[in-house]
């Protein structure tokens, strides 16, 4: 029986895209964001691609993707506006 | 991949002859008027008979004994009410387990008469699988084998599935390495003593394409072409490789047992 495509990509859990607030520029290119949901969490997140989410300013909206993997970690998706 | 022992081996051999006998019974019993669950019930039968046990039923959630892939179908059909019929291409793929260890191997078969082009496919790839047990030696690499089977397939103006590779084989069903039909010589894993391997090219007469089923197993053609499908488990020794289905071919036992350790 022939060993079919690794079904890797199957298995990964989807990310999860939550609307968050920038609070705070830390180094690294990281960010903490509050998110705007029931329990107001605050965690880390650094951008996803590159150069133009760079120049995020603190109080800004954005959506954030959220994975099972570190619930305290993101990526900064977008700007909403 | 996980080196064998010489007892290892032999409980390979044991697996792999089981399931190449049975194989040779399936044969002749693929006759037009036969259902492919027909075909099923008699492997599992032999192989229960044998002392085995059935490698693919409930592997991943595959529902039977036997993969059996007809026309352009190119493999893990799943048996069930079809009847065969003269003239039809039907792959069959078969595994079983003895004591822990895996034989897995394949062939295709042609119901009655079947048409010039289905046995120059046939001829084809059972060349090609050849091509790539002749690469099985100490020392050359996985990627000879893929190269040696797409040569030939190719040659004949064939085309080899990418999707579906070979796999080592030992203490289950797929080990590593990953042994590809296709690529250029010289790359991937070094093959070593006691290295066990399922070689399968799938050679389709059109498009390399296949695509799955909405079962969630049976792969197709995506043009629709014939499809054939040859398999053997091998071992490779310091001498070069030996089909497990087959006695072990480099003289007697003490000095086998010598050669797959050097």
């Amino acid at each position: 029986m022939p060993e079919g495509p690794r079904r890797g990509s199957e298995a990964r859990p989807e990310p999860l895209e939550v609307n968050g607030r920038v609070l705070e520029s830390l180094p690294n290119a990281l960010f903490k964001v509050e998110l705007e949901t029931e329990k107001r969490q605050t965690i880390t997140a650094h951008v996803a691609g590159s150069s133009s989410l760079l120049r995020i300013l603190p109080g800004e909206a954005v959506v954030v993707e959220l994975m099972a993997y570190d619930p305290r970690r993101g990526r900064i998706v977008r700007r909403r506006s | 991949m996980i080196s064998k022992s010489w007892a290892e081996l032999q409980k390979m051999h044991r697996a792999c002859t089981i399931v190449v006998e049975t194989l040779e019974a399936l044969a002749q019993a693929a006759l037009a008027g036969t259902t492919t669950k027909e075909l099923d019930t008699i492997s599992r039968e032999r192989i229960l008979r044998a002392g085995a046990k059935p490698a693919f039923l409930g592997y991943r959630g595959y529902p039977a004994t036997l993969c059996i892939s007809v026309n352009d179908e190119v493999v893990h059909g799943i048996p069930g009410k079809r009847k065969l019929v003269e003239g039809d291409l039907v792959s069959l793929d078969l595994g079983c387990i003895v004591d822990g260890f895996y034989g897995d191997a394949a062939r295709t078969v042609g119901v009655g008469k079947v048409s010039a082009e289905a046995q120059r496919l046939m001829k084809a790839t059972e060349e090609s699988l050849h091509a790539g047990i002749a690469q099985c030696h100490p020392s050359k690499r996985v990627g000879d084998i893929g190269a040696a089977v797409q040569q030939v397939a190719e040659g004949y103006g064939y085309s080899v599935v990418r999707e579906f590779v070979g796999h080592g084989i030992g203490t289950s069903l797929h080990e590593d390495p990953q042994v590809p039909n296709y690529g250029p010589p010289g790359r991937r894993e070094r093959l070593v003593p006691g290295m066990c391997l399922a070689i399968e090219p799938m050679v389709n007469v059109g498009g390399p394409d296949v695509r799955v089923l909405d079962d969630g197993w049976t792969a197709v053609t995506v043009d629709r072409s014939l499809s054939a499908h040859f398999e053997l488990s091998l071992a490779i020794t310091r001498h070069g490789p030996w089909i497990l289905s087959e006695p072990y071919p480099y003289g007697a036992s003490k000095e086998a047992e010598a050669a797959v350790h050097a």
